[in-house]
């Protein structure tokens, strides 16, 4: 049974916030919804202060809070680990956001539109299948999805996921540091798998939540 | 936290943080459904059990009681409906009864409105004549179908009354609200103010309020106050429960918390209560009052209890503390600042 992650080795993060961009351009997600930033902190005091970083997304929880906590059945967990939010489905109660101890999922208020020269308004009324996942319902609440479209792609089109860049999640195809790897945690001989066996067990944040997370860490400060 | 004076927001900060955080996501809206939903249940059930439903005033030939709950329940659905993103697609709340409990309170409130609203109907009476009197059972309960529809109604109210405090209570996520005194303290909350609302009415329409009313009052009232302050001492040092704890007892919310919950809303109409089912003459009076403290006291018990809920940071570092976030959207949008 395949069961997606990503292992993020925070010690080789640089801060550099190519991935928040990367996702940000990929999902073309609502204003004020960031699924992938990195966090940053200082540490210490001059002159032996440090600046840590750390990337955060969506856990992909294999007891995911949010589906649990979703009346409407928008938050569904796929069979290959995959937490996504179905926007037409979803209601806006947002039991999700207070159930996720990540804070990954996001309420698109209607706050009106970003203004840009020479940019429509609002979005295209239909929108091509290939990039149905950049179009995001008002009042719905969205999230980060591994790039699951990316991942479907790769599999009908024979790419290896988590390699191939077509069948990869944005935010691990463009980090300059490599210190995201996407790939089957059940599969021993996978990259993540690999990763995780060289580099120590993976940690989780929030452990206190108990949910299982399929978004595991190496390095954490 | 840095917040970048006039200049671009950190805009993901509300989300991601390394800091405690404090939920935004339900808020006023919120406490008047949770307090609505509380007292259209309880004061149906408390009509029932205290068996006031026949003395205390009619409209259009339904106990006043009765009308007052389908009100509260009715309004506060209908006020979570507007509240929800997506209002036009309410219905798709009732999808996910195996986990969600908000599907579950959805299905009670339905249940809840349908059922007792068909246990009441043979007594609705407009315009002179009684149109559905016909009906085989008694709006009442005192027949074996009118009995039925007032046990399923009953227990929907239940339902009702608690389910709020398990939406709160089921996912970890928020120390504070993740522990069974949420439903307890909603629940006995409910119980309270909807026995105070019915003594309220019966006061109103000119009957006497009974010793053992107040007694059932002070008992409930008092056990809210024991379930409130047990919530206080337990886990009181986990991440996430630590700052609410500090904002409740020391914090911004300490006024409201301490008198308006602790003293107005519970350990106030305790003692009037109890004192009340000693003193005939004065019961009314105090009973009364016990009923305009409670109220206020269980939406605020409410209010507060979304307003701390706080999530704890996402890692806590091994060494130090962090003193600042930063984010991409400050860092590339004012390039320099830091």
């Amino acid at each position: 049974m395949t069961r997606w992650g990503m292992v993020i080795d925070a010690a080789r993060c640089v801060g550099c916030q190519a991935c928040t961009v990367a996702c940000k351009t990929e999902n073309q997600s609502p204003l004020d919804a960031w699924y992938a930033p990195v966090v940053e902190w200082e540490e210490g005091e001059f002159p032996d202060a440090t600046l840590n970083y750390l990337p955060v997304l969506c856990n992909h929880c294999e007891d995911a809070p949010c589906v649990t906590a979703c009346p409407s059945g928008a938050l569904k967990r796929r069979d290959d680990g995959i937490v996504i939010a179905d926007e037409e489905v979803c209601i806006g109660s947002r039991a999700c956001m207070t159930a996720c101890p990540y804070g990954a999922l996001h309420f698109f208020e209607d706050r009106g539109t970003v203004s840009v020269e020479g940019a429509p308004a609002e979005p295209a009324p239909s929108v091509p299948e290939r990039y149905a996942h950049q179009s995001h319902v008002r009042g719905a609440v969205s999230k980060c999805t591994y790039c699951a479209h990316k991942i479907d792609f790769g599999i009908e089109n024979g790419l290896e996921v988590g390699v191939h860049p077509l069948a990869t999640p944005a935010c691990v195809v463009t980090c300059p540091a490599e210190c995201r790897i996407f790939g089957d945690l059940d599969d021993p001989d996978s990259n993540v798998s690999q990763y995780l066996s060289g580099h120590g067990p993976g940690e989780v944040l929030r452990p206190d939540a108990k949910t299982l997370p399929s978004t595991q860490y190496v390095g954490l400060p | 936290m840095q917040s970048g004076g006039g200049g671009p927001q950190n805009v993901f900060m509300d989300q991601f943080d390394l800091e405690a955080r404090t939920q935004r996501v339900w808020d006023l809206n919120h406490a008047v459904w949770f307090t609505l939903m509380g007292v259209g249940g309880g004061v149906f059930l408390a009509g029932r059990i205290l068996n006031l439903t026949e003395g205390l005033g009619y409209l259009l030939g339904i106990p006043t009681v009765d009308v007052i709950s389908f009100v509260a329940i009715a309004v506060g659905g209908a006020i979570l409906v507007v509240d929800l993103g997506r209002p036009l697609q309410f219905w798709r709340a009732f999808v996910n009864v195996r986990t969600s409990w908000i599907s579950w309170g959805a299905w009670s409130d339905l249940i809840f409105l349908v059922v007792a609203g068909l246990l009441v109907l043979p007594a609705l009476s407009l315009g002179g004549s009684e149109p559905f009197s016909g009906l085989g059972w008694d709006p009442h309960g005192n027949d074996g179908a009118g009995l039925a529809l007032e046990i399923v109604a009953g227990v929907a109210a239940v339902v009702v009354m608690t389910y709020a405090g398990a939406v709160l209570a089921r996912p970890r996520a928020i120390p504070y609200w993740n522990s069974p005194a949420v439903p307890l303290q909603f629940l006995l909350s409910s119980a309270a103010m909807s026995v105070s609302l019915v003594m309220l009415i019966e006061v109103i329409a000119g009957e006497p309020v009974s010793a053992g009313q107040m007694v059932l009052l002070g008992v409930l009232t008092a056990a809210l106050k024991v379930a409130v302050v047990a919530h206080l001492r337990t886990r009181r040092d986990a991440p996430g429960k630590a700052q609410s704890l500090q904002r409740l007892l020391r914090g911004r919310h300490r006024f409201v918390f301490v008198w308006g919950v602790g003293v107005a809303g519970t350990a106030l109409p305790a003692v009037l209560a109890f004192v009340g089912a000693g003193a005939a003459g004065a019961r009314d009076a105090l009973a009364v009052i016990c009923c305009v403290l409670l109220v206020p006291g269980g939406f605020l018990l409410r209010l507060i209890t979304l307003r701390v809920g706080i999530y704890p940071p996402v890692h806590i570092p091994s060494m130090g503390r962090p003193r600042s976030s930063a984010a991409p959207a400050e860092s590339l949008g004012t390039a320099g600042r830091r």
